[in-house]
């Protein structure tokens, strides 16, 4: 049996018909081909697998299909606007990336905290990006990426790169 | 030497952005038309013996396509160094995981739901999972073939050391344990396989060893190793891992069943319990020295647990008993290693490779005889490193060398001098140093070396192909910037194919921190030869002689008359019409003239370079719950001439990171055969709250036998972080950890030991 589900996916708006029992990490990377999103563990431990649901970071691995209906969601292939997203720019310049698998997950949480705090001290990364596993880095050019894109070491806050509807 | 324009620039991992952008391809995101996906059913049990399968009820399950036992394999025993494997279990089950039936559905629900239907019977047998037990007698035999489950022995004697003891003013004797870790790679292993008309078997798959897995599986599926193809697309991560797995080949044989592609990757769960993770090893250690400090003799006894089949184990082992001899001036060493069979996961490759458990124990061991001696730990050191241009005492040619450099500068950095002299209640600071090899002639079969080729289209666009895959750590990145260096032109002409084993050289693979050099080596001359082919068109075109052709930001000119001169573009144009459209494809290869050791002394030059380093780590210790907190962590590695500077410090920021996990966080539970955490929640690795900040020194002697003076970095990076750590803790309590992990229950423990 199948449910269906309303659900905007970076924009577009999507009707679906899902599994109730798969999750919305499935329902993008199956139904969607947005296999930016990542699956590293399936149970809500490692991150990889974070998107944007209604501007909040989640791990798309413990949310139902179902409970997606009416939900705004962005994926890695949307924060993007005609450039890439000055997060994005910076997690490959600064070294931020090494094998890859987390930085979806990681960018799109890095997003959200700075929505919300434009301005975060070191402190505040490492706990917003703690249920960020990477394995390759050590966190420290991670960690440098996201402060080169707060506020305070911009010189004009990039509403070009931001989407509008992110 | 001219001045290097590419080489030595922190550029960007090339495929960074897509990266970025959430658009490469990893394994897991491929998709076949008609794919078919796989899982496995995996033994319950540590030990049992399989007294009757049936699939038949799996088989007729709406969306099933195939259903595989061992019958349905080609039954053939084989292994990447010993033959102990089957694809699936025939008579009996070696431990909890082991590969026991599969199943290839429309869907992974299907595939998960048809496991349930396959009945096995089982009948179990004692088991065994420590590996001191396995070796004791009268215990069950895991491979009847195996007396005392020994799989292994491996030995080395060289000097006196009895009588370097006995001339000895301390001696230090004890005992270690190195625990069982998981590589956490965050893309779990798998693969797609698909079969064509011929049999071919085409393997789409993150693998480190692409050209050696397809020798060791074309022996399991019973074909030649022309008819096994391996492409390699782009992974998330390996860290020694990603090798030859059951898992892979459980693909092909359900993919040859049904008729269609079978895509089968790890749950993490199936990860964690039939990946192949660090050799556990019981290490003793008996080390001696004169009053002054001065290293006498070394003696180890190392019993490695391989699990239930030995994959590299028996390496690893040879690898701790003696690559660690060659950081100091050693001349007497005696070591004795055992490989021994247990009823748990198979282990394998982690970083380090052995020698990251040697270098913990030997480097607490000589943190103990300086405390003993009243010496300075960093002087302990500096007074026994070896030197460049030494020859160890295994016949080790130490060319470049700036171990000593590492000691000053990691020291000095980290305040090492006033930290332990102004010293603070509970607060303490260690060093560990470690030695390494890039490449390892020990463990390569037929050679070691590499090979490269380079090509180049009409429109000047540079396709490099090696047979050394990049798991994350740019090793991509490090082949184009070697290549645009040597071309002369700028990096993002140049790209870098994955590998594929129908077009890619046969390389050994990324091991043994043998990408850059050997790898670079390989590219390197392969560029030099495109670049000579190239030079004959330009020399045409400038009317010069060939040997005087230069080229330098995408221009050939003479040289010495950079003014006159032809773009790059119209050059490889030109080659291509004068060639009637054939490309120009430069080939080239490196041989390291290293010398397989002795089979008896072991003596014998392994590598041609060796990379060193000295990291220095600052701890705190909470008296009251016991909890350790690394405030500071100084990391100076000699890596020859770093080709990319930010990718180098990226490796060793990671590799530190990874050693603090092992060191403060991380340890694979077994309990009755089962491992009893096979989760994120309950393995926990590092996370941006547990990871101090780590400031990399890169130490950079130009080492003649690399490419542009390159050395590698990959496993030095992880070696001396948890003696470094631990190290720290006993001069912070006096407490001295002997085993993997250091927990804060334990420090507790030690502490209320003591009188009030």
């Amino acid at each position: 049996m199948k449910v269906r589900i309303n659900v905007i996916v970076n924009g577009e708006k999507h009707h679906l018909e899902v599994k109730p029992n798969h999750t919305l990490v499935d329902v993008l990377r199956e139904e969607l081909s947005l296999t930016g999103t990542k699956k590293g563990c399936g149970s809500g431990k490692c991150g990889s697998c974070t998107v944007l649901m209604d501007g909040r970071p989640v791990n798309s691995c413990l949310i139902l299909a179902p409970q997606a209906d009416g939900r705004e969601v962005v994926t890695i292939e949307g924060l993007a606007g005609r450039e890439p997203h000055p997060l994005q720019k910076a997690f490959a310049e600064k070294g931020a990336i090494q094998c890859g698998y987390c930085a979806p997950g990681m960018i799109l949480t890095a997003k959200a905290l700075l929505d919300v705090n434009p301005n975060p001290q070191e402190e505040e990364i490492r706990f917003a990006i703690a249920g960020n596993l990477c394995r390759c880095t050590g966190y420290s050019k991670t960690v440098e990426a996201i402060r080169s894109c707060a506020n305070s070491s911009r010189n004009n806050r990039p509403s070009a790169g931001r989407k509008a509807y992110a | 030497m001219r001045d290097l324009d590419v080489v030595g620039q922190s550029y960007p991992q090339i495929d960074a952005m897509e990266k970025a952008m959430g658009k490469t391809k990893f394994v897991s995101d491929l998709a076949l038309p008609n794919m078919l996906y796989g899982r496995i059913l995996r033994s319950p049990y540590a030990h049992a013996r399989i007294k009757h399968i049936d699939i038949s009820k799996a088989k007729s399950l709406t969306g099933v396509k195939a259903v595989v036992a061992y019958a349905d394999t080609p039954g053939i025993k084989f292994g990447p160094r010993t033959e102990d494997w089957t694809i699936l279990a025939s008579d009996k089950v070696r431990f909890c995981g082991d590969e026991v039936a599969a199943v290839a559905a429309v869907d992974e629900d299907i595939a998960e739901g048809a496991l349930d239907l396959i009945k096995v019977e089982y009948e179990e047998l004692p088991m065994v999972s420590d590996p001191l037990e396995a070796m004791e007698p009268d215990v069950p035999l895991i491979h009847e073939d195996k007396p005392g489950n020994i799989a292994f022995e491996f030995k080395i004697d060289v000097g006196d050391v009895d009588e370097a003891f006995k001339n000895s003013y301390v001696i230090y004797e004890d005992r270690y344990y190195t625990n069982q870790v998981y590589q956490a790679y965050l893309e779990p292993m798998g693969a797609i396989a698909d079969v064509d008309l011929s049999g071919r078997i085409t393997f789409w798959v993150g693998t480190q060893i692409p050209n050696m897995m397809r020798m060791t599986y074309a022996k399991a599926m019973g074909v030649s190793p022309d008819s096994i193809r391996v492409i390699v697309p782009d992974y998330g991560g390996a860290f020694g891992a990603k090798m030859e797995n059951n898992v892979h080949l459980v693909a092909a044989v359900l993919a040859q069943k049904a008729g269609y592609p079978v895509k089968m990757i790890n749950t993490r769960h199936d990860d964690f319990i039939a990946g192949n993770p660090r050799v556990p090893m019981y290490i003793d250690i008996k080390l001696g020295a004169t009053r002054e400090g001065i290293l006498t003799g070394k003696e180890v006894r190392v019993v490695g647990g391989a699990g239930a089949r030995v994959v590299y184990a028996h390496a690893i082992v040879a690898t701790a008993c003696y690559r660690a001899d060659s950081l100091y001036r050693f001349k007497h060493v005696r070591s004795k290693g055992y490989t021994v069979y247990t009823n748990t996961v198979p282990t394998s490759c982690f970083r380090g490779f052995g020698n990251a458990q040697m270098t913990f124990v030997l480097e607490s061991a000589l943190d103990t005889i300086a405390d003993q001696l009243d010496i300075d730990p960093a002087e302990l050191r500096i007074k026994n490193g070896i030197g460049p241009d030494e020859v160890s005492i295994h016949g080790w040619i130490i060319n470049s060398c700036g171990l000593k450099d590492c000691i000053s500068k990691a020291t000095e950095a980290a305040k090492w001098q006033e930290k332990r002299q102004l010293k603070k209640p509970f607060r303490g600071i260690g060093i560990s140093c470690c030695n390494h090899v890039s490449g390892n002639r020990a463990f390569a079969r037929e050679f070691d070396g590499a090979g490269g080729i380079v090509r180049i289209g009409r429109d000047g666009r540079v396709t490099v192909y090696a047979g050394e895959s990049d798991m994350g750590q740019g090793q991509k990145t490090v082949f184009a910037q070697i290549v645009a260096e040597r071309l002369g032109v700028p990096l993002n002409l140049v790209h870098v194919a994955i590998v594929d084993t129908d077009f890619s050289p046969f390389g050994l693979g990324s091991f043994a921190t043998r990408g850059t050099l050997m790898g670079g080596n390989g590219v390197l001359a392969a560029a030099d030869d495109a670049f000579k082919q190239l030079a004959d068109v330009a020399a045409e075109m400038l009317e010069a002689n060939p040997n005087d052709i230069e080229c330098s930001n995408e221009k050939f000119f003479v040289k010495g008359s950079p003014e006159r001169n032809v773009p790059f573009k119209d050059v490889t144009e030109k080659a291509t019409f004068v060639r009637y459209g054939s490309p120009v494809v430069g080939t080239g290869f490196y041989n390291p003239g290293t010398e397989l050791p002795d089979a008896e002394t072991k003596y014998g030059n392994i590598s041609p370079a060796y990379p060193f380093a000295c990291q220095v780590a600052e701890v705190e210790v909470d008296p009251d719950t016991g909890q350790i907190k690394v405030l500071n962590f100084v990391a100076a590695h000699d890596i020859g001439r770093a080709i990319n500077p930010m990718a180098t410090e990226g490796q060793i920021q990671g590799g530190v990171i990874q050693g603090l996990g092992w060191a403060l966080m991380e340890n694979m539970v077994t309990e009755n055969g089962s491992i009893a955490n096979p989760d994120f929640l309950d393995y926990l690795i590092p996370t941006a709250l547990d990871s101090p900040n780590i400031t990399p020194i890169l130490v950079e002697p130009i080492e003649s036998s690399g490419p542009y003076g390159a050395k590698g970095i990959g496993e030095p990076a992880l070696n001396p972080a948890m003696s470094a750590i631990t190290n720290a803790i006993y001069n912070a309590t006096g407490i001295r950890i002997k085993e993997l992990p250091v927990s804060a229950e334990k420090i507790l423990k030690e502490l209320k030991k003591r009188p009030k």
